[in-house]
């Protein structure tokens, strides 16, 4: 068993002058604990070279159309089993690829969560914390961004293809997320609009603006803002990592091709880049009328690009230290209603993680024999993002402030689910 | 028996950039409109009221010596070296900026730099207070105090009401105590008196209300007492309910007529909140015990007793503006807080005020005034209490002594780091709002003329069409959590190649057309440039360097944009310091 470290074993004694003199120079006594959170800190968080990618089933994916069947049962549907490489452990028909898959996978049949509508589910399925007025929480890519990102990358550290929205909040913008199109291609004020000669130009007259105004003046701001403006124009010296026609012509017999193939397959290569987190939507899953035909038609493609993913991480060794998330913001009911849909439900459902972290082959949890409740091992989604965080590295109890309050990364009174972890 | 309101937490979605307003305050900013002819009757009234307090007591000294004495000692107690006094075209920008919320013009920098008068800084003031753009600028701000960048629907994305109403506290002058307690009191309607709509946002929201009044009015943060005894303040958890029992019994009522949406605050003679203890130990279907009205820290509100055959209709009805209750709890806390012996409410705008100006406040944050955040300067924070106190909340003149103080003057120079330093020994760093951004491109690029020269005449402030688009997006809330800038790569993306090169036109009247038909040597236009966007004459380094630029072979065009963007998109530009 790996032993997290803890942020403050890597807090230098350099470090820890400078934040005692800045607490003098403040005055405040609150500031101490600025210094747990401040950006010196994270980048003294030592970096495992960690990378998440999340598969966000978008509408709410039914547990009983995947990994928690209930054959035979009246809320079974018309799905029949198949058995996977590991032994006792079975899935839905619609997923062969992932059945031989089953022993890279850990498989949580025990979700119960807060939030039955998609907007409360899709941003506590996002942060691990419920909405509230007063509080911005991050979402998981921009933490992960923050712990394991590398700044020093040309490439952005959260990434998301297909979805946009959610983000930072108290993390700050630094830490944004990085919207892809619905192809994974870039965005596209994001390209110079100019020939290379121009915008040489331009950058060396900027340069020597600001250099001007730096040359007696040390304020943070005058850096954070030449920084991002670094970051925003190296991404052009690594836009090659974004187009990657030829790539899919090589891997789209193994990731499908589906549209879900190609962003599946762009994680991987923006991983394998150096990129921390990646998001990749798939929609739409809320299927209140004709779930299995609904079902019948996206998960399909889905765990086909799901199944060659991991393959491929694997296949690059990338698959020991990249976490894949497999979920989406609510699960659906055990009643099959009377237009053959399944209606919003999170008092027992499924998520699965692979790779990085966390142990293959492995079902934890259990749903009661109609799959209206969870039999044992409950997992909210606390316990769910600091499963995640630990996984990657990251004490979950690591503090960032939000004016005066500190917020720990995971949800208070959360429990790590150390079963699933390496 | 008592109906009781039973208060839960409402789930609230944040709806992302819709708020848009708009005040006819365009014509204010036009460059060559003079604003010393419009200083207004109250102003000039201050001004004698201010004048004569000052020669009645001969001895007393000005607020802006006792912030310069209190902030001086404490350099000198902690060994601490200020930056020397700011330069002209470094202060005449950042006052600008402060007090208008835009750069100056390039005439009004110009007329700036060139006066010879020892006084011109404190001139400069005076002009700027009165000038019609302050109160816009001063409402830009408090509206993001009391709404924030992304309120909670109900209509509060359009609130034009309610800021047109705030500028006009500001421009009037009106002291801070009667505006913040007609906040409170929240009478008339949404879109005439504008008032209400601070309570719209906290709808079926009780106890954020509660958190939200008490933060923003008097500096005091409750949300931990919500759900549990504050862990390291004084404040339990009857504290909250306590004061929350004063708003609850509020309901918003839509009067509108036909199709616009408007909004008045209704309050119910009955009801209670209901305590049923801490979050932690709840369960379903647990009643809980009523709590009666209590002021934060002080007595029981004292309640007459009402006839036993009052009634509420269950919901007010729609169309037609509530009656007023037999008691209102509210208007008794407005009273509460905006009295001049609340131990909060002045020590917390004074705070607030002094943190606008000078980066961070005396306590900091502004909105939390616990014991357990002390203050830097405690004998200043009091002094400019009991002036404020003494000057019936006078806000603008509160401003006025801190602008012309030394410790606001300090130059943006020097060796440290903090965007706010703790001692107020360097000028801070302040990123402009997405408003400031926007409006000082504009003025600084002559868009304005280029769109009026080609008989489009903006009908809002922010009436310039796409440019306008993302930049809530972008450079609408650029902090962290805690006050540091983070500005992020898609502000850049905006800047570098997005639609902040629509104003950089070469229409008739802008900027770029003004430079380039110009038959001036290349270095008087290089100083225009200079003084257009960034308020200052360029140094020779800099004016030999853009004079080259410009100066070379070919493609004058693009290069005279360059040095435009440039100016535009750097870090100089990007904060006010």
């Amino acid at each position: 068993m790996k032993t997290l470290c803890t942020p403050l074993e890597h807090v230098n004694r350099r470090l820890l002058l400078k934040g005692a003199l800045t607490t003098a120079a403040g005055g405040a006594l609150m500031n101490w604990g600025g210094l747990f959170n401040s950006d010196a800190m994270a980048k003294e968080v030592k970096k495992q070279g960690k990378h998440c990618i999340l598969i966000w089933l978008q509408g709410g994916c039914s547990q009983f159309e995947t990994f928690d069947m209930k054959v035979g049962r009246p809320t079974g549907g018309p799905f029949r089993e198949i058995s996977t490489n590991v032994a006792g452990a079975r899935v839905c028909e619609l997923m062969p690829g992932i059945a031989q898959k089953m022993d890279k996978l850990t498989v949580i049949r025990s979700m119960r969560t807060s939030q039955v509508d998609h907007g409360g589910g899709t941003y506590s399925m996002h942060t691990g914390w419920t909405r509230t007025p007063a509080v911005r929480f991050p979402e998981i890519g921009a933490i992960v961004a923050k712990y394991c990102g590398d700044v020093e990358s040309n490439l952005p550290s959260f990434i998301k293809i297909g979805s946009g929205g959610g983000g930072a909040g108290l993390l700050g913008p630094q830490y944004d997320s990085f919207a892809l199109d619905r192809d994974g291609g870039l965005p596209r004020n994001s390209a110079s609009r100019f020939p290379a000669e121009q915008e040489l130009r331009r950058h060396r007259l900027r340069n020597f603006v600001e250099n001007q105004f730096a040359q007696d003046r040390s304020a943070e701001p005058i850096r954070v803002h030449q920084e991002a403006y670094d970051r925003a124009r190296r991404l052009n010296n690594v836009r090659d990592r974004f187009e990657l026609d030829a790539e899919w012509a090589k891997s789209r017999n193994n990731y499908g091709n589906s549209k879900i193939g190609r962003r599946m397959m762009t994680a991987a290569r923006l991983v394998e880049a150096g990129v921390a987190f990646v998001e990749v939507r798939h929609t739409d899953y809320d299927f209140h009328g004709d779930n299995f035909e609904g079902h019948k038609a996206l998960v399909p493609p889905m765990e086909h690009a799901w199944a060659a993913l991991l393959e491929d991480l694997e296949a690059r060794g990338l698959l020991d230290d990249t976490l894949v998330v497999w979920m989406g913001e609510i699960g659906r009911t055990p009643k099959i209603n009377n237009r053959c849909g399944r209606d919003h439900y999170v008092r027992s459902w499924s998520t699965a993680l692979a790779g990085g972290g966390v142990k293959g082959g492995l079902v934890y949890g259990e749903s009661d024999k109609d799959g209206v409740d969870v039999k044992e091992n409950k997992v909210t989604e606390g316990d769910l993002f600091a499963t995640i965080y630990t996984a990657l590295g990251v004490d979950p109890k690591t503090e960032n402030f939000a004016g005066v309050r500190p917020i720990p990364l995971a949800q208070f009174g959360h429990r790590v689910v150390k079963d699933i972890l390496i | 028996m008592t109906p009781i309101l039973s208060l839960r937490v409402v789930q609230r979605l944040e709806v992302g950039h819709r708020c848009d307003f708009y005040t006819n305050s365009r014509l204010f900013r036009r460059r060559k409109l003079g604003a010393l002819a419009m200083i207004n009757r109250p102003f000039l009234l201050a001004v004698v009221a201010v004048c004569l307090i000052q020669s009645t007591s001969p001895g007393a000294e000005a607020l802006r010596d006792t912030i310069h004495r209190h902030v001086d000692e404490a350099w000198k107690k902690n060994n601490v070296t200020p930056a020397p006094l700011t330069s002209d075209s470094e202060f005449v920008r950042r006052v600008y900026l402060d007090l208008l919320g835009v750069i100056p013009s390039y005439e009004e920098a110009v007329a700036f730099l060139d006066d010879a008068g020892s006084d011109k800084r404190e001139k400069l003031v005076e002009t700027l207070l009165a000038d019609p753009r302050f109160g816009v600028h001063q409402s830009d701000v408090w509206d993001m105090v009391y709404f924030g960048r992304n309120p909670p629907g109900y209509g509060t994305n359009k609130r034009d009401g309610f800021k047109n109403w705030l500028r006009d506290q500001f421009n009037q002058n009106i002291s801070y105590k009667k505006w913040a307690g007609d906040i409170l009191r929240a009478e008339g309607n949404t879109v005439e008196q504008g008032v209400p709509m601070f309570f719209v946002q906290y709808k079926n929201a009780h106890e954020d209300a509660t958190q939200a009044i008490t933060q923003q009015f008097l500096g005091v943060q409750l949300q931990c007492a919500r759900c549990h005894d504050h862990p390291f303040d004084k404040w339990s958890q009857l504290d909250f309910y306590g004061m929350a029992a004063f708003v609850a019994r509020l309901q918003v009522v839509d009067v509108g007529k036909k199709k616009l949406t408007t909004f008045a605050i209704g309050e119910k003679n009955l009801g209670d909140v209901l305590f049923t203890g801490p979050a932690s130990q709840q369960e379903v279907g647990q009643k809980g015990e009523p709590v009666k009205p209590k002021f934060l820290g002080g007595e029981l509100l004292v309640e007459p007793e009402l006839p036993k055959d009052v009634k509420d209709p269950r919901n007010f009805p729609s169309g037609k503006m509530p009656p007023k209750p037999k008691f209102s709890r509210k208007d008794q806390l407005a009273k509460w807080i905006t009295s001049s012996n609340n131990p909060y409410f002045a020590r917390a705008v004074a705070n607030r005020i002094w943190g606008q100006f000078m980066g961070k406040g005396i306590v900091d944050p502004v909105d939390n005034l616990s014991g357990d955040n002390p203050a830097s300067h405690p004998e200043l924070l009091e002094a400019m209490t009991k002036s404020l106190v003494e000057h019936d909340f006078d806000l603008k003149w509160l401003i006025q002594e801190i602008v012309n103080s030394k410790p606001y003057q300090l130059a943006s120079l020097g060796t440290v780091e903090d965007t706010n330093p703790g001692w107020f020994e360097r000028a801070r760093f302040r990123p402009l709002s997405a408003e400031e951004l926007l409006e000082s491109w504009v003025l600084a690029t002559g868009y304005d003329d280029v769109l009026e020269a080609s008989g489009k005449k903006p009908k809002s402030r922010f009436d310039v069409g796409a440019p306008w688009v993302y930049m809530k997006k972008y450079f609408g809330s650029p902090n962290d959590g805690v006050g540091n800038f983070q500005g992020g790569m898609h502000e850049h993306f905006y800047l570098n190649n997005g639609e902040i090169h629509q104003l950089i036109s070469e229409g008739k009247g802008g900027l770029f057309e003004v430079l380039s038909k110009s038959e001036k040597p290349w270095e008087k236009r290089v100083e225009q440039l200079y003084l257009s966007v960034l308020s200052r004459h360029p140094n020779p380094k800099e004016t030999k360097h853009f004079a080259e630029h410009l100066r070379a072979e070919g493609d004058l065009r693009n290069r005279l944009k360059e040095a435009i963007w440039a100016l535009m998109t750097c870090s100089e530009f990007r904060f006010n310091h």
